[in-house]
């Protein structure tokens, strides 16, 4: 009980950002990006085919929420059901700073109002009311300021604060954190007041375990108060452009660390000899900072021997020294992507047999050395976008059976190689946005019927092509937009009713028979037919997808007028579309 | 209607209702009692009693749990609850799992 919506109560790093690690690059699919976490909501609700009966309780909630001005307070009711009625309240953005006096002394334990509109200094005198049975509180992307904070110091059972992205708290506002002697959590994402005066009043919070101080670029020096920090074990500092070796120095000694982020930081290989003692450590970002690879025979088992998430991606890593990756048996995520190393390093992976997601995205890796990859049978992940691997390369990969995500995009594989993947049975998600892909490269991998994301962006693929895409009817997204099909061929594609994600942009002679064809496909979110001959006329077969939510249509006879009718008439789920 | 397919449920007055066994199952607490091995001693004989729940309330639940059972067959209608009864309400559904 307790978290309001989807909302966690910490948000730190997933596995899924370390290994993708560079995935904002694509912004040709970047568009749908922020629809990640709806479309996950959207399958759920298929899934379950129709409504669950809501239960007493939850009709109760609804009937508090629609009468929800003749109630003073809720304070005799018991906490878990008064936690409920808030949590509802927040999830359905009928809090006001007004009715929120109805919730002053109900012993409350999480109020999760990260993003919530409105919250400001005026809301915390009933937060503190809460006194010490407030576990959690989240305030981020709020105006709260220092003063604010200070009603605080009431709540000293708090184990979890988050104060992300809220600008107007400086070091002063982390002096009232000192007295929270119980905070185990704290996250202040994004704050630029923020020094290394304002981190030694955190000096005394030894229960502390979770520290997120990502983009606060003014925090050099700080990390020195956190020596007495035993307890720690995440450690955020993501984008703090001041963080240099001597801040690396400073936490050598907090041995139970076992999350270290560092990208994009000043840290260079004097500063990772530093990590050496950090015996723990499971999971290091080093993204984007100074390092070569000198700095990995710090890394290596001899040290780190529970390593299990390196990224190094974008980093001056060069062939020589990267013999050490040998020596890092325990790793299970390695992202290496745009360093200038070639093939020959690869030779010394072969042994990293509990790898499972390996990213080399832009390195100077030719079909020399692909063949070391053979036996790393447990690769769920192989990102070789951008390199110069070609098709005679991908016959090392057909024994990689575990094989979930596989992307060939602008490598120079041929649609002959491509039959070498046909027996990757647990392929997911493919791309092969090349332009030499063609209609035969697809014929070769009709066996792949798991596959759910298929990006085909840049291929030659046809109308005859769309033919072999009815084997896949998993496919949640697929992207042709190479510029060849017509109303013909997207019919092919009518049947693959679990496509959420259709790109269908850049194909001209695509008309507004094309729209009828996608009208059945009514578990669309995203949909992409821009420069194509769709005309207002055909927005009528969209009526249909209800869970649409984005629509681009640019350079298409259609205007943004157009499309506000079709929402507001039939689409009311509609939130992004193009032209607006 | 057999006396087996049956439960008594008895409020805090002690006006007592009779209603379907599948009916009062859509409770996950007097499933739990109705079904648990050994079960609950009151529950052998097929009845319930709630020292802590009003005949206003209680037949408010029996209510909604009628209504539960044709919203799960298909027939997907309203469930009204008068304003002054939402509380207290609430908390007996909260007791009762449902």
């Amino acid at each position: 009980m307790g978290g309001a919506c989807s909302r966690k109560r910490d948000q730190q790093a997933n596995d899924a950002n370390i290994n993708r690690g560079v995935s904002g690059r694509y912004t040709k699919s970047g568009s749908s990006k922020w629809l990640g976490g709806s479309f996950s909501r959207a399958s759920m609700d298929s899934s379950q085919g129709k409504q669950r009966c809501p239960t007493l309780m939850d009709l109760c909630i609804y009937k508090i929420r629609e009468d929800i001005n003749k109630y003073g307070t809720f304070s005799m009711l018991p906490r878990d059901i008064t936690q409920q009625i808030f949590d509802d309240l927040v999830c359905s953005q009928c809090l006001t700073d007004t009715l929120l006096e109805a919730f002053r002394d109900c012993a409350l334990q999480d109020l999760n109002l990260g993003e919530y509109p409105g919250v400001d200094d005026s809301w915390l005198d009933v937060v503190s009311s809460q006194g010490s049975s407030l576990l959690s509180l989240d305030l981020s992307g709020s105006d709260v300021t220092d003063s604010g904070i200070t009603y605080l110091k009431d709540c000293k059972s708090l184990q979890a604060l988050n104060l992300n992205y809220c600008d107007q708290i400086s070091d002063k506002g982390l002096e009232q954190v000192y007295g929270l002697s119980n905070l185990t959590t704290l996250s202040f994402k994004r704050n630029s007041s923020i020094t290394a005066k304002g981190i030694s009043s955190l000096s005394g919070l030894i229960k502390m375990v979770k520290l997120d101080m990502e983009r606060c670029p003014r925090i050099h020096g700080g990390l020195a108060h956190l020596k007495g920090l035993e307890k720690l074990e995440m450690l955020n500092v993501n984008c703090c452009n001041c963080i240099t070796d001597a801040d690396m120095k400073a936490i050598s000694g907090l041995t139970r660390l076992k999350s270290l982020q560092i990208a994009s930081s000043k840290v260079t290989d004097n500063g990772v000899v530093f990590l050496r003692d950090l015996k723990n450590l499971s999971l290091l970002n080093m993204e984007a900072c100074p390092v070569t690879a000198a700095c990995l025979e710090s890394l290596s088992g001899k040290f780190l021997g529970a390593l299990q998430y390196l990224n190094i991606s974008r980093c001056d890593l060069k062939d020589n020294g990267c013999e050490n990756f040998s020596k890092m048996q325990s790793l299970k995520v390695l992202n290496l992507g745009f360093n200038d190393i070639s093939g020959a390093i690869l030779v010394h992976l072969k042994g990293l047999i509990n790898l499972e997601s390996l990213n080399l995205d832009s390195c100077r890796i030719k079909d020399e050395g692909i063949l070391y990859l053979a036996g790393l049978t447990r690769l769920k992940f192989l990102e070789l976008s951008d390199t110069e691997v070609g098709s005679s390369a991908l016959r090392h990969l057909s024994g990689l059976v575990n094989l979930e995500n596989l992307n060939l995009s602008f490598t120079v594989v041929t649609d002959g190689g491509l039959r070498k993947l046909s027996g990757l049975s647990s392929l997911k998600s493919l791309n092969l946005d090349a332009r030499q892909i063609t209609d035969a490269g697809i014929a070769a991998l009709t066996s792949l019927t798991g596959l759910m994301h298929l990006d085909l962006f840049g291929a030659r693929i046809t109308d005859s092509g769309t033919n072999y895409l009815r084997a896949f009817k998993k496919l949640r997204s697929l992207e042709i937009c190479g510029g060849g099909l017509t109303d013909a061929g997207v019919k092919n594609i009518k049947d693959l009713t679990s496509l959420t994600l259709l790109n269908l942009s850049q194909n001209s002679l695509l008309t507004d028979k094309s729209l009828e064809s996608i009208s059945g496909l009514t578990q669309l979110v995203s949909l992409n037919m821009s420069n194509s001959r769709v005309t207002s006329a055909g927005l009528r077969h969209l009526k249909s997808l209800k869970h649409l939510k984005s629509l681009t249509l640019e350079s298409c006879k259609v205007t943004a007028n157009d499309i506000k009718l079709l929402q507001s008439t039939d689409l009311p789920q509609l939130v992004n579309f193009r032209p607006e | 209607m057999k006396k087996e397919d049956t439960v008594m449920l008895i409020s805090a007055e002690g006006f007592e209702f009779v209603i379907d066994k599948k009916a009062a199952m859509v409770s996950q607490t007097i499933r739990n009692m109705l079904t648990s091995p050994g079960g609950f001693s009151e529950t052998e004989h097929g009845k319930v009693t709630f020292p802590e729940i009003s005949t206003t309330i209680l037949e408010k639940i029996c209510q909604y749990f009628y209504w539960s059972l044709q919203y799960a067959s298909g027939k997907e209608t309203e469930f009204h609850i008068e304003p002054e009864l939402t509380l207290e309400l609430m908390m007996a559904a909260n007791y009762l799992h449902t």
